[in-house]
Protein backbone atom coordinates (compact mmCIF):
# COMPACT_ATOMS: atom_id res chain seq x y z
CA UNK A 1 0.00 0.00 0.00
CA UNK A 2 1.36 3.17 -1.03
CA UNK A 3 1.73 6.23 1.41
CA UNK A 4 -1.13 8.01 -0.92
CA UNK A 5 -3.26 5.26 0.24
CA UNK A 6 -2.47 4.82 3.62
CA UNK A 7 -3.48 9.35 4.12
CA UNK A 8 -6.57 7.93 3.01
CA UNK A 9 -7.17 5.19 5.18
CA UNK A 10 -5.33 7.37 8.27
CA UNK A 11 -8.16 9.91 7.55
CA UNK A 12 -11.16 7.25 7.50
CA UNK A 13 -9.97 5.83 10.90
CA UNK A 14 -10.32 9.63 12.28
CA UNK A 15 -13.45 9.69 10.56
CA UNK A 16 -14.61 6.61 13.01
CA UNK A 17 -12.56 8.15 15.53
CA UNK A 18 -14.32 11.72 15.61
CA UNK A 19 -18.01 9.99 15.29
CA UNK A 20 -17.72 7.23 18.06
CA UNK A 21 -15.63 9.36 20.93
CA UNK A 22 -17.61 9.79 23.90
CA UNK A 23 -16.27 13.56 24.30
CA UNK A 24 -17.36 15.79 22.22
CA UNK A 25 -14.29 17.62 22.72
CA UNK A 26 -12.25 14.54 21.36
CA UNK A 27 -14.65 14.54 18.65
CA UNK A 28 -13.35 18.00 17.28
CA UNK A 29 -9.87 17.48 18.05
CA UNK A 30 -10.69 14.23 15.65
CA UNK A 31 -12.45 16.03 13.54
CA UNK A 32 -9.44 18.28 13.02
CA UNK A 33 -6.99 15.44 12.65
CA UNK A 34 -9.59 14.03 9.50
CA UNK A 35 -8.49 17.82 7.82
CA UNK A 36 -4.86 17.28 8.64
CA UNK A 37 -4.73 14.20 6.95
CA UNK A 38 -7.24 15.46 3.95
CA UNK A 39 -4.50 18.57 3.50
CA UNK A 40 -1.37 15.69 3.64
CA UNK A 41 -3.71 14.84 0.78
CA UNK A 42 -3.85 17.49 -1.21
CA UNK A 43 -0.68 18.40 -1.16
CA UNK A 44 0.47 14.63 -1.95
CA UNK A 45 -2.02 15.15 -4.97
CA UNK A 46 0.08 18.18 -5.79
CA UNK A 47 -2.68 20.48 -5.21
CA UNK A 48 -0.93 22.82 -2.45
CA UNK A 49 -3.20 25.69 -2.77
CA UNK A 50 -5.95 23.76 -1.57
CA UNK A 51 -3.79 21.85 0.67
CA UNK A 52 -3.13 25.42 2.80
CA UNK A 53 -6.60 26.44 2.87
CA UNK A 54 -7.54 23.19 3.86
CA UNK A 55 -4.90 23.27 6.74
CA UNK A 56 -5.02 26.37 7.72
CA UNK A 57 -9.32 26.88 7.46
CA UNK A 58 -10.61 22.99 8.24
CA UNK A 59 -8.23 22.31 10.82
CA UNK A 60 -7.28 25.93 12.67
CA UNK A 61 -10.51 27.84 11.82
CA UNK A 62 -13.33 25.10 12.21
CA UNK A 63 -11.89 23.56 14.98
CA UNK A 64 -11.64 26.81 17.53
CA UNK A 65 -15.53 27.43 16.44
CA UNK A 66 -17.16 23.73 17.37
CA UNK A 67 -14.07 23.89 20.46
CA UNK A 68 -15.53 26.82 21.33
CA UNK A 69 -19.37 25.44 21.01
CA UNK A 70 -18.84 22.75 22.69
CA UNK A 71 -17.36 24.65 25.87
CA UNK A 72 -20.26 27.02 25.54
CA UNK A 73 -22.50 23.76 25.99
CA UNK A 74 -20.71 21.85 28.69
CA UNK A 75 -22.78 21.52 31.05
CA UNK A 76 -25.70 19.96 28.54
CA UNK A 77 -22.92 17.11 27.58
CA UNK A 78 -22.33 16.33 31.16
CA UNK A 79 -26.00 16.64 32.67
CA UNK A 80 -27.64 14.57 29.91
CA UNK A 81 -25.53 11.99 28.30
CA UNK A 82 -26.71 10.65 25.03
CA UNK A 83 -27.37 6.96 24.14
CA UNK A 84 -23.82 5.44 22.88
CA UNK A 85 -25.33 2.39 20.96
CA UNK A 86 -25.20 4.11 17.60
CA UNK A 87 -21.82 5.07 18.39
CA UNK A 88 -21.00 1.21 19.41
CA UNK A 89 -22.60 -0.15 16.10
CA UNK A 90 -20.84 2.12 13.75
CA UNK A 91 -17.36 -0.18 13.36
CA UNK A 92 -19.40 -2.82 12.49
CA UNK A 93 -22.18 -0.87 10.06
CA UNK A 94 -18.35 0.35 8.45
CA UNK A 95 -17.40 -3.11 8.22
CA UNK A 96 -20.67 -4.63 6.19
CA UNK A 97 -20.62 -1.09 3.69
CA UNK A 98 -16.67 -1.32 3.68
CA UNK A 99 -16.86 -5.59 2.77
CA UNK A 100 -20.33 -4.79 0.37
CA UNK A 101 -18.88 -1.58 -1.72
CA UNK A 102 -15.54 -4.01 -2.38
CA UNK A 103 -17.78 -5.59 -4.62
CA UNK A 104 -19.75 -3.32 -6.26
CA UNK A 105 -18.15 0.17 -5.89
CA UNK A 106 -14.35 -0.55 -7.78
CA UNK A 107 -16.03 -1.77 -10.84
CA UNK A 108 -18.41 1.41 -11.59
CA UNK A 109 -15.42 3.44 -10.46
CA UNK A 110 -13.30 1.89 -13.32
CA UNK A 111 -16.17 2.56 -15.47
CA UNK A 112 -16.01 6.02 -14.43
CA UNK A 113 -12.14 6.63 -14.98
CA UNK A 114 -12.15 5.24 -18.27
CA UNK A 115 -15.25 7.34 -19.65
CA UNK A 116 -13.06 10.41 -18.42
CA UNK A 117 -11.91 13.23 -20.92
CA UNK A 118 -8.64 14.94 -20.52
CA UNK A 119 -8.72 18.22 -20.01
CA UNK A 120 -6.80 21.08 -21.38
CA UNK A 121 -4.73 21.76 -18.22
CA UNK A 122 -2.02 24.07 -17.86
CA UNK A 123 -2.54 27.83 -16.05
CA UNK A 124 -1.81 28.60 -12.57
CA UNK A 125 -4.32 28.88 -9.98
CA UNK A 126 -4.21 32.79 -10.09
CA UNK A 127 -5.33 32.25 -13.67
CA UNK A 128 -8.55 29.99 -13.02
CA UNK A 129 -9.14 31.81 -9.66
CA UNK A 130 -9.22 35.53 -10.69
CA UNK A 131 -9.75 35.48 -14.54
CA UNK A 132 -11.78 32.17 -15.24
CA UNK A 133 -13.79 31.56 -12.17
CA UNK A 134 -14.73 35.16 -10.99
CA UNK A 135 -18.17 35.21 -10.51
CA UNK A 136 -17.44 32.10 -7.60
CA UNK A 137 -14.66 34.67 -5.91
CA UNK A 138 -18.18 37.36 -5.66
CA UNK A 139 -20.33 34.17 -4.21
CA UNK A 140 -17.74 33.88 -1.82
CA UNK A 141 -17.49 37.36 -0.45
CA UNK A 142 -21.72 37.46 -0.80
CA UNK A 143 -21.61 33.73 1.56
CA UNK A 144 -19.49 35.73 3.88
CA UNK A 145 -21.48 38.02 4.34
CA UNK A 146 -24.20 36.23 4.68
CA UNK A 147 -22.65 34.29 7.54
CA UNK A 148 -21.94 37.79 9.29
CA UNK A 149 -25.38 38.69 8.91
CA UNK A 150 -26.49 35.32 10.90
CA UNK A 151 -24.17 35.43 13.67
CA UNK A 152 -25.26 39.43 14.28
CA UNK A 153 -29.17 38.55 13.91
CA UNK A 154 -28.55 35.66 16.28
CA UNK A 155 -27.28 36.82 18.52
CA UNK A 156 -28.07 41.13 18.58
CA UNK A 157 -26.19 43.62 20.80
CA UNK A 158 -28.48 43.67 24.08
CA UNK A 159 -30.39 46.84 25.17
CA UNK A 160 -31.50 47.91 28.11
CA UNK A 161 -35.43 48.01 29.12
CA UNK A 162 -36.29 51.82 29.67
CA UNK B 1 -7.72 -1.74 -9.14
CA UNK B 2 -6.66 1.17 -10.52
CA UNK B 3 -5.16 3.80 -7.74
CA UNK B 4 -8.15 6.07 -8.95
CA UNK B 5 -11.02 3.63 -7.90
CA UNK B 6 -8.76 3.25 -4.95
CA UNK B 7 -8.78 6.58 -3.90
CA UNK B 8 -12.61 6.76 -4.11
CA UNK B 9 -13.68 3.57 -2.45
CA UNK B 10 -11.88 4.78 0.91
CA UNK B 11 -13.72 8.29 -0.72
CA UNK B 12 -16.93 6.31 -0.16
CA UNK B 13 -15.96 4.89 3.38
CA UNK B 14 -15.71 8.20 4.86
CA UNK B 15 -18.34 9.22 3.00
CA UNK B 16 -20.47 7.04 4.97
CA UNK B 17 -19.29 7.41 8.37
CA UNK B 18 -20.32 11.16 7.63
CA UNK B 19 -23.98 10.24 6.87
CA UNK B 20 -24.06 7.39 9.60
CA UNK B 21 -22.86 10.15 12.37
CA UNK B 22 -25.97 12.50 10.89
CA UNK B 23 -28.25 9.77 10.97
CA UNK B 24 -28.05 8.35 14.30
CA UNK B 25 -27.34 11.18 16.62
CA UNK B 26 -29.00 13.22 18.58
CA UNK B 27 -26.68 16.04 19.72
CA UNK B 28 -26.43 19.06 16.87
CA UNK B 29 -22.85 19.19 17.36
CA UNK B 30 -22.44 15.58 15.92
CA UNK B 31 -24.57 16.33 13.02
CA UNK B 32 -22.09 19.51 12.40
CA UNK B 33 -19.31 17.06 12.47
CA UNK B 34 -20.89 14.65 10.24
CA UNK B 35 -21.31 17.20 7.78
CA UNK B 36 -18.16 18.35 8.28
CA UNK B 37 -16.74 14.88 7.39
CA UNK B 38 -19.08 14.48 4.27
CA UNK B 39 -17.64 17.42 2.94
CA UNK B 40 -14.34 16.29 3.55
CA UNK B 41 -15.01 13.28 1.47
CA UNK B 42 -16.72 15.48 -1.33
CA UNK B 43 -13.33 17.30 -1.67
CA UNK B 44 -11.35 14.57 -1.84
CA UNK B 45 -13.54 13.45 -4.52
CA UNK B 46 -13.12 16.61 -6.36
CA UNK B 47 -9.35 16.94 -6.31
CA UNK B 48 -8.97 12.83 -6.91
CA UNK B 49 -11.01 13.40 -9.95
CA UNK B 50 -9.21 16.92 -10.90
CA UNK B 51 -5.65 14.60 -10.91
CA UNK B 52 -7.75 11.57 -12.99
CA UNK B 53 -8.45 14.64 -16.04
CA UNK B 54 -5.01 16.28 -15.68
CA UNK B 55 -7.53 19.59 -14.34
CA UNK B 56 -6.28 20.00 -10.64
CA UNK B 57 -6.26 23.81 -11.48
CA UNK B 58 -9.76 24.28 -11.85
CA UNK B 59 -10.53 21.43 -8.89
CA UNK B 60 -8.37 23.42 -6.75
CA UNK B 61 -10.62 26.99 -7.24
CA UNK B 62 -13.89 24.65 -6.35
CA UNK B 63 -12.42 23.60 -3.29
CA UNK B 64 -11.44 26.84 -2.57
CA UNK B 65 -15.10 28.09 -2.55
CA UNK B 66 -16.10 24.85 -0.86
CA UNK B 67 -14.25 25.50 2.00
CA UNK B 68 -15.56 29.30 2.15
CA UNK B 69 -19.00 28.17 2.43
CA UNK B 70 -18.10 25.28 4.79
CA UNK B 71 -16.69 27.56 6.94
CA UNK B 72 -19.91 30.12 6.83
CA UNK B 73 -22.55 26.73 7.27
CA UNK B 74 -20.62 25.30 10.23
CA UNK B 75 -20.12 28.95 11.64
CA UNK B 76 -23.90 29.57 10.85
CA UNK B 77 -25.54 26.45 12.65
CA UNK B 78 -22.92 26.37 15.67
CA UNK B 79 -24.32 29.95 16.31
CA UNK B 80 -28.10 28.57 15.86
CA UNK B 81 -26.69 25.93 18.22
CA UNK B 82 -25.21 27.98 21.11
CA UNK B 83 -28.64 30.44 21.02
CA UNK B 84 -30.81 27.43 21.28
CA UNK B 85 -29.36 26.17 23.84
CA UNK B 86 -28.99 29.30 26.06
CA UNK B 87 -32.97 29.35 25.04
CA UNK B 88 -33.95 25.90 25.72
CA UNK B 89 -31.17 24.69 27.46
CA UNK B 90 -30.53 21.82 25.50
CA UNK B 91 -28.27 20.77 22.14
CA UNK B 92 -30.70 17.70 21.03
CA UNK B 93 -32.31 18.38 17.56
CA UNK B 94 -35.67 15.84 18.77
CA UNK B 95 -35.81 18.85 21.45
CA UNK B 96 -35.83 21.53 18.41
CA UNK B 97 -39.79 21.70 18.06
CA UNK B 98 -40.66 25.35 19.55
CA UNK B 99 -42.11 26.23 16.90
CA UNK B 100 -44.36 23.13 16.41
CA UNK B 101 -48.12 23.93 16.51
Amino acid sequence: MTTHNLLFVLAAVFALWAVMAKKLLTSAIMLALVSVAVSLIFFDFSAPWAGVFELSVCAGLITVLFIGAVSLIRADEDKRPENRAFAYALPLAAAVFAIAAWFYLPPFFEELAAGRQMAAGGGTIGTALWGLRRPDLLGQVLMLAAGVFVIKSVFPRRTENK
Amino acid sequence: MSNFAMEWYLIAIIVFTGFYCMLASRSIVRQLIGLEIVSKGAMLAVISAGALTGNLVFAQALVLTMIVIEVVVVAAGLALLVKNFRVHGSADIWKLDGLKG
